[in-house]
């Protein structure tokens, strides 16, 4: 059993943001690294199947700069066996599908029986790319998942809908899930982990230039903007409330 | 050796005995003692055999320990100088009993009394056996001989006096800290040491080589050689131990070794058991000194240092120092108390509030906190500890940098509201604020009332533009990677920043600073600002009335010598009431260890059990020096007492007295500070 957890690394979550000078994409250069949160729990679910199941192997993937291999390491310390970082310097500029290809590329080498990325990332929040994968993979895929079963040949798979609704799913392998955070508890690091990791593979690979034509292309990127628009209801009092009313139920809309 | 507590009965070190036996046959007169003449040859060969038996025997009994002892890991690091502060202890600790007698005042003299009566029996042994074999040196008819045997024989009625009083003591009041279970053998031992000293008294009653001194010197003699093969067994070991135990314990109180090698993550198994551990759990008297200062112990807590000591004993002599046996298991716990749960306790492991009661107590030179703390980083820096708040503590200083999880604009937003100055090298001081001080509501009143104190003194001051956390709930909890990886930032933050002088409102944070930092570099200097304050006390405001009872924190009293300078600054502020238990006695607020991020306690609060003490003095305000200690005291103080009083750091108590605008520092002062009315 093999088991593909694909990684990104974002900004910390509090990081002070910066726009840099051509407008298109953020400062990088004073910000601090980490994984993005859903993927940790990917990472989560793989090794605890890893424990259940007793012979897989989890393989962490990342795309990116040089900078994503120490998240990369701190996958490996805490448990995974191998880890394969993309070099790509060119994230920002691609779309999902740009994204997409560049994983499935070297994930496809690795025919994995699993594939498991988080639910979305902390900073695009797009909540594709796992998607387009499968799609590119010709693999069958689940999103949202909070639990994951081994059950035969295939999967048992929880899925969270809206209102408190859960969907419980069975489906083939091999496939890829998306995985929703607050599913597990996550662990720490620890010195072992570290130490033991640095004995662990961590294979450099150059994406390939995109295949397609991006699909999308980044014109602005911007902090939000704060609006203050003031405008005085003038009229009677009645007036004026049926003026609010109108205007909270079609403009606010929050009646 | 010497270990006051265990006062019970075995506690010589040297072997009395010994009459003085002229090499002439002399008709000795009555008042003086008596010898025996000289012995036949097939008497000479029982001796020499009983020597004989005795030494195989004691050799027999001793050698396993000996052998554990010596084949268990070197002590990394562990260096003999400076001499000087090994031979103070050796002189105090040993010699003078000094904490023997200092923390339990009665059994601790009386053991004091045997301990110097077998010093100065010695001699008087030596002595009797070699009159045994014709080359006695001591004679009762010289001016000398004469002079020692009285001076001894003093000796002697103290020894038996004290040594009924202990036997009392252990057999009949039985204080509960020297375990449920009764210990023959200490009854066995308090008779032969009262049989050697009725013995060598009674020969300053009878005629010299009358059979009464041969029967009394015989009787002498083989109590002596009976009592030696007694001593490796247990706790009377301590008699052989203990002296080298004191002479060469570490460096340093509650100190944590660094790691070595790739291979160290703490005590995981025997073979990580150094040969310094190794011989203090073998010195161990059993005393329950460390035990009955216990916070843990002392709220129906499954930890008790005593059978922590004695858990490494029994692995070790169970599995012996090369096992790969894990150190700590589940939830058992070792000892002769309870004897079919033979191992370490992983739940007790996690129960120590690091307050370090125990290590200062223990008068033989127990170490107990490397060893918890050890044991705590074998099953953290391996992952074998699964805690849900203990995982969450790290994952937070992992990512937030923080004990409290908050995220790090949380302090933007609190330095800007208080307009505090951002250390720029011009200022004298850095103030460091803690993660209690730059993201708990109360931490925060603390920092800013100190900070109110410093600019009414006119001190100038800035604050770090971003801080993490010192690592001291990590460094306690055996987490050695989040520690390190903090340490190494906060070492770097202050080098870029160029600081050279830090003050701070947390004892953790100065303790971790100056001295755990030290395995990663040299900290800028750091003090507390009880020390800060204490040093103007003549300019604080002088306050009237008010009786505020202080509390030591753990971390500032025992861990860093710390005890008049917040006195000096709550005498300014009120009248200064002490606690029952306080200084070196003083009793913890819970917090410590790490244990004020992980979940509810077992049995009762440990914070209770102070708030109520502190409570039940009076005093209508609380003194604290600590955040940790203020947070756990504050509810604590309304869950014991109708009418709790106030609670107030020693920063606030000052801050309170202050004129409300400040001269000079207009910008910097900050009138938020809620603790100061
Ligand atoms: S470890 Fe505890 S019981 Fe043992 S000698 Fe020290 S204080 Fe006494
Ligand atoms: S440090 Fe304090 S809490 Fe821990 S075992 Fe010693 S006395 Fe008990």
């Amino acid at each position: 059993m093999k088991i593909v957890v694909a990684i990104k690394q974002v900004p910390e979550r509090d990081a002070p943001i910066h726009i840099a000078a051509d407008g298109r994409w953020i400062e990088e250069g004073d910000l601090n690294y980490t994984i993005n949160e859903p993927d940790a729990y990917a990472l989560e679910e793989a090794l605890q199947l890893k424990e259940k199941q007793g012979d897989a192997e989890v393989v962490v993937v990342s795309a990116g700069p040089e900078r994503v291999q120490s998240t990369l390491r701190e996958a490996l310390a805490k448990g995974a066996d191998r880890a394969i970082h993309i070099e790509c310097d060119d994230l920002s500029t691609r779309d999902t599908l740009g994204v997409a290809q560049v994983l499935a590329e070297t994930i496809k080498a690795e025919s994995p029986d699993l594939i498991l990325t988080g639910l979305q990332s902390d900073d695009l929040g797009l909540g594709q790319t796992g998607v387009v994968l499968a799609e590119l993979l010709g693999i069958p895929h689940a999103t949202i998942i909070l639990q994951v079963e081994f059950s035969g040949a295939g999967l048992k798979v929880k899925r969270e809908l809206e209102d408190g609704w859960f969907q419980h799913v069975e489906m083939p392998l091999p496939a890829l899930l998306t995985i929703q955070s607050g599913g597990n508890k996550l662990r720490y690091a620890t010195l072992m982990g570290i130490k033991k990791a640095k004995t662990k593979e961590l294979k450099t690979v150059l994406a390939a230039e995109a295949s397609a034509a991006a699909t999308i292309s980044m014109e602005r990127v911007y902090l939000p903007e704060k609006q203050k628009k003031t405008e005085m209801l003038t009229g009677s009092p009645q007036e004026i409330a049926a003026k609010i009313v109108e205007k909270l139920k079609f403009e606010v809309r929050v009646i | 050796m010497i270990a006051g507590g265990l006062p019970s009965t075995a506690t010589t070190r040297f072997f009395p005995g010994a009459f003085l036996l002229s090499n002439q046959q002399n008709i000795g007169t009555y008042g003086t003692l008596a010898e025996p003449g000289p012995l036949s040859a097939p008497e000479k060969i029982v001796l020499g055999l009983g020597i004989l038996l005795a030494a195989a025997l004691f050799l027999w009994r001793f050698r396993p320990i000996l052998r554990n002892i010596l084949r268990s890991k070197k002590d990394p690091g562990f260096k003999l100088s400076p001499l000087g502060p090994r031979i103070w202890d050796f002189f105090w600790e040993v010699l003078c009993q000094g904490k023997v007698i200092r923390q339990r005042p009665l059994p601790g003299l009386a053991h004091a009394f045997v301990f110097w009566g077998f010093l100065a029996f010695a001699l008087v042994t030596l002595n009797h056996v070699a009159t045994g074999f014709g080359i006695g040196f001591l004679s009762p008819y010289s001016l000398i001989g004469r002079f020692y045997f009285y001076f001894a024989a003093i000796w002697a009625v103290l020894v038996a006096v004290s040594i009924t009083g202990l036997f009392i003591r252990r057999f009949f009041v039985r204080p509960v800290w020297l375990g449920r279970k009764v210990s023959y053998e200490s009854g066995v031992i308090a008779l032969l040491i009262f049989l050697l000293m009725v013995t060598y008294l009674g020969a300053f009653f009878v005629a010299s080589g009358s059979t009464e001194v041969r029967l009394l010197w015989w009787a002498h003699i083989l109590t002596l050689l009976a009592f030696l093969p007694l001593i490796p067994h247990t706790k009377h070991l301590h008699l052989v131990l203990s002296p080298v135990t004191v002479f060469l314990k570490n460096d340093g109180y509650s100190k944590i070794p660094p790691l070595t090698g790739d291979e160290d993550f703490g005590l995981v198994t025997g073979k990580d058991v150094t040969q310094l551990i190794s011989l203090q759990t073998y010195s161990c008297v059993e005393c329950g000194r460390c035990t009955e200062h216990c916070p843990a112990a002392n709220t129906g807590k499954l930890l008790n240092p005593k059978e922590i000591v004695l858990g490494i004993r029994t692995y070790l002599n169970e599995f012996g120092p090369a096992s790969e046996v894990p150190l700590l298991t589940e939830s058992r716990i070792a000892s002769p108390d309870n004897p079919p749960e033979r191992y370490l306790s992983m739940e007790a492991a996690f129960e120590c509030t690091t307050c370090g009661s125990c290590e200062f107590q223990c008068p033989v030179g127990i170490q107990h906190l490397p060893v918890i703390v050890g044991l705590r980083r074998g099953v953290t820096n391996t992952g074998v500890w699964e805690d849900t708040y203990g995982t969450k503590l790290f994952l937070a200083l992992e990512k937030n940098g923080n004990a409290l999880g908050l995220s790090s604009t949380e302090r933007d937003k609190f330095l800007q509201r208080q307009a505090f100055p951002i250390f720029d090298g011009t200022q004298e001081y850095c103030l460091w604020l803690g993660c209690m001080g730059g993201y708990d509501p109360k931490g925060r009143e603390i920092i800013a009332d100190f900070a109110r104190v410093m600019q009414y003194l006119g001190t100038s001051f800035g604050v770090l533009k971003k801080e993490k956390c010192t690592g001291d709930p990590a460094r306690r909890l055996g987490n050695d990677l989040v520690f390190q990886t903090l340490a190494e930032s906060g070492l770097k933050n202050f080098e870029t920043a160029k600081v050279k002088k830090i003050v701070a409102i947390c004892p953790h944070c100065v303790r971790t600073i100056a001295t755990d930092w030290r395995e990663f570099g040299i900290a800028p200097e750091i003090e507390h600002h009880s020390e800060f304050m204490a040093r103007y006390k003549d300019r604080l405001p002088k306050q009237q009335g008010e009786k505020i009872v202080y509390h030591d924190p753990c971390y500032l009293g025992r861990y860093q010598d710390v005890y008049e300078e917040p006195r000096a600054v709550v005498e300014q502020a009120g009248t200064l009431v002490e606690a029952p238990r306080s200084r070196e006695r003083s009793f913890c607020c819970g917090a410590g260890g790490g244990l004020a991020f992980l979940g509810e306690e077992k049995g009762e609060r440990v914070s209770h059990v102070r708030a109520r003490e502190l409570a039940g003095t009076g005093a209508q305000v609380v003194g604290t020096a600590c955040p940790f200690c203020n947070t756990m005291f504050r509810d604590a103080l309304t869950a014991v007492s109708e009418a709790p009083p106030q609670l107030l750091d020693i920063a606030q108590l000052t801050a309170r007295a202050l004129p409300a605008s400040q001269p000079s520092q207009g910008p910097h002062h900050s009138p938020v500070t809620g603790g100061a009315q």
